[in-house]
């Protein structure tokens, strides 16, 4: 889902740069009004996000093929607004430590991984509101808030190599790309929210804390 | 005659672009023995463990375990080895899933994994854990969970690294019971603990520099102050009082 | 394939290796998304160019550039498929259903040389600056702090958690365990679980030995900054290939 440089529009880098930072400003002011010293957090986040750029290179197998995990959806769950920032840092990472390139759309590329990352966050936050503390409502949540996560990275990838790379097709021929290119991410959107439902559980047995990212 | 559980000729591993790390290693393990392994930090004892489990390939010689060349890559639960990191090794949110792992990757049954998981957690005294998560349990605890776990697949070679670098003198001393009951296994204990290596092996091997240095009874190899100076290592404290013991009841029969 | 964030010598001795960080950061990625904005095919030889002289500068080998080029990406492969046969009118070649349009394929040449042009530079880049210097170039051109501390403190870690998952997926392989059906996925989920569990129960400790060291009382100022003249000319020689190739593209 990473799209890579060279077949993206100017006026959508651009605006990938644009949306990317007013987002990160948004999680800065919103971490602020979470932890008195944001600092203080600096290293969970962290190593959290080491921790995520590890898990990404897992691959999970359906034979006889086998893909490889997105973790948006994880990653919203258990760093909240920190998830944006992180996954900054992860991209950032990845275009050092694999050279593939991918700085031209990392602005892009931290929107469509980033957003439905805070979605998912959103979403595993509604355990909260309803008071539940069952792990059932734990793992649909994290199986909802990871597949919804999934989906919405593909669509908006989707839709933006429709829109914003010089492919010339005429309307329905978009419409059925935006399609195919999502129902063909609905496998991938299962199996991520699988796995990180198994993660929430592992977690709320294991070190419940580690769902807390807000700090309350 | 006695099986040779483990054998090893002309053994040379490198890993990628360095020098070699094991050089020209020669070694034979006998059914049910007890084997050190001794040396420097660096001198190669894990590699060698990642070899004989397959891990990794030699660069050159044989490896073959219960008399078959081992096949990198390929699963031999009757070979268990217990990684000196218990993190490395603990990864279910329960004990009791993390012991049933091997068993569950063997194919047994379900009713076989349980039996299996009770047995081992009884000879550890550690059923009273099987339900907490791992990663919560005191040092200790986590170091038997680890044996368990491997313990469940009744490994006919067992392998620890470092087994005792994270313990204290309570849970050192249960480890040691532990392992002197395990007549029918053969062990192969690297360790810096040489008081540990003298109370659990029959046998030491003294690896340094790529080659194995000195192999004998732990008296001959760990009580030798020459050699063990040469090669940065200390005499074990009780052999150096017991050697002076030893030396002081030969005298004085010849009063 | 995994770079060490290791600059080896020859690279750090170039001239792109000695050229300020902070002037080298903004320089390039200028020219990176100059390029990005390039849609003119005659354009595209001046593109290879300026990426070919910008890597001569760096001191690389060519053999550090085709191991890096060999994997152009899934994505191209993809595209190189679609593009040429979906989009535009004007059809060069049919077979049955399969028709070969013009505007689809010269669309492919403008994304492909674009992607391999930025591909070098960015190899240009980030093997001749460490990520420290990085660090300080985006804190100099007013990123968060934020986003750098993260960015050096996940680098910091990143190996010692690629070594841990590498460990664990040995011992679980030594006990049997082989991702090759479906049910793999608990025991990975696991893995990581435990990842993130080791992760957090380290960062505590590295938080009370930082916090013990005084990190957080006072913001780190930057190294002092002392370019030489050469540093500016090298910028101005990068604004002004940009310039030029962004005027060509949008006025001429």
């Amino acid at each position: 889902m990473h799209l890579p440089d060279g077949i993206i529009t100017a006026p959508a880098i651009i605006g990938g740069y644009a949306a990317a930072a007013g987002i990160t400003a948004f999680s800065m002011y919103k971490i602020k009004k979470q932890h008195i010293n944001p600092r203080n957090i600096i290293p969970r986040a962290a190593l959290l996000t080491a921790a995520f750029f590890a898990a990404s290179l897992i691959h999970i197998p359906i034979p006889p093929v086998s893909v490889h995990l997105v973790l948006s959806g994880l990653m919203g769950v258990m760093l909240g607004w920190f998830s944006f920032p992180a996954i900054i840092v992860g991209l950032l990472l990845q275009a050092v430590m694999f050279q593939h390139g991918g700085l031209t759309t990392l602005g892009i590329n931290a929107c469509i991984m980033g957003v439905p990352a805070i979605l998912a966050y959103y979403i595993f936050y509604i355990r909260k509101k309803s008071g539940q503390k069952k792990p059932l409502t734990h793992a649909l949540l994290a199986f909802g808030a990871s597949f919804i996560a999934v989906v919405l990275g593909a669509l908006m990838a989707a839709l933006l190599i429709i829109f914003a790379t010089p492919a010339y097709l005429d309307a329905a021929a978009e419409r059925n790309a935006v399609i195919a290119l999502s129902i063909a991410h609905l496998p991938v959107a299962i199996i991520e929210g699988v796995f990180t439902a198994i993660v929430v559980l592992f977690l709320l047995k294991v070190k419940p804390a580690l769902l807390e990212c807000d700090g309350q | 005659m006695i099986a040779e559980d483990l054998k090893i000729s002309s053994l040379r591993y490198s890993y990628p672009g360095q020098k070699p790390i094991l050089q020209d290693i020669g070694l034979v393990i006998n059914s049910g023995e007890k084997v050190g392994l001794i040396g420097p930090n660096g001198a190669g004892k894990t590699t060698l463990f990642l070899l004989i489990t397959g891990i990794l390939k030699p660069s050159a010689g044989q490896i073959t375990v219960f008399e078959k060349p081992v096949k990198p890559g390929a699963f031999n639960p009757q070979v268990g080895m217990i990684f000196q990191h218990t993190a490395d090794q603990l990864i279910s949110p329960s004990v009791h899933e993390d012991i049933a792992f091997g068993p569950q990757n063997m194919g047994l049954g379900e009713q076989e994994i349980n039996k299996r998981v009770k047995e081992a957690a009884t000879l550890a005294g550690i059923q009273h854990l099987l339900e907490r998560p791992p990663h919560q349990l005191s040092a200790g605890e986590q170091r038997l969970v680890a044996l368990c776990g491997i313990l469940a697949m009744q490994p006919r070679l067992l392998i620890m690294d470092e087994p005792t670098s994270d313990l204290d003198i309570r849970y050192r001393r249960r480890l040691i019971g532990i392992l002197s009951h395990m007549e029918d296994k053969t062990l192969l204990i690297a360790s810096h603990d040489l008081e540990f290596i003298l109370e659990t092996c029959s046998r030491v091997i003294l690896l340094e520099s790529s080659a194995i240095c000195a192999d004998g009874s732990p008296a001959e190899v760990m009580g030798n102050k020459t050699l063990m100076e040469k090669h940065g290592l200390e005499v074990p404290h009780s052999l150096s009082v017991s050697w002076h013991k030893h030396r002081k009841t030969i005298k004085k029969p010849g009063h | 394939m995994i770079d060490k964030g290791y600059i080896n010598k020859t690279a750090a001795q170039s001239i792109l290796g000695r050229w300020e960080a902070r002037l080298k950061l903004p320089g390039l990625m200028l020219l990176i998304f100059t390029f990005a904005f390039i849609r003119d095919l005659r354009l595209l030889p001046f593109l290879v160019l300026a990426a070919a002289l910008t890597y001569s500068f760096s001191g690389l080998s060519l053999k550090h550039l085709i191991k890096r080029m060999r994997m152009p990406g899934f994505f191209l492969v993809a595209i190189a498929l679609i593009l040429p046969f979906w989009s535009g009118q004007t059809i060069l070649w049919q077979l049955g259903p399969l028709a070969l349009r013009l505007e689809g394929l010269l669309a492919l040449l403008v994304i492909t040389v674009k992607f391999f042009s930025i591909l070098i530079l960015v190899i240009a880049l980030f093997g001749t600056t460490t990520l420290p210097q990085m660090a300080i170039a985006l804190r100099a051109i007013r990123i968060p702090w934020l986003i750098t501390d993260l960015l050096l403190f996940t680098y910091r870690y990143i190996y010692q958690l690629l070594s841990d998952l590498n460990r664990m997926r040995i011992a679980a392989r030594l006990r049997g365990f082989r991702a090759n059906s479906f049910n793999a996925i608990k025991p990975l989920a696991f893995i990581t679980g435990t990842m993130l569990v080791s992760s957090h129960n380290q960062s505590e400790r590295v938080f009370q030995a930082m916090t013990l060291r005084g990190y957080g009382n006072t913001k780190q100022p930057l190294p002092i900054f002392s370019p030489i003249p050469a540093d500016f000319i090298l910028l101005a020689v990068y604004i002004l290939l940009s310039a030029l190739l962004i005027l060509f593209q949008f006025i001429i």
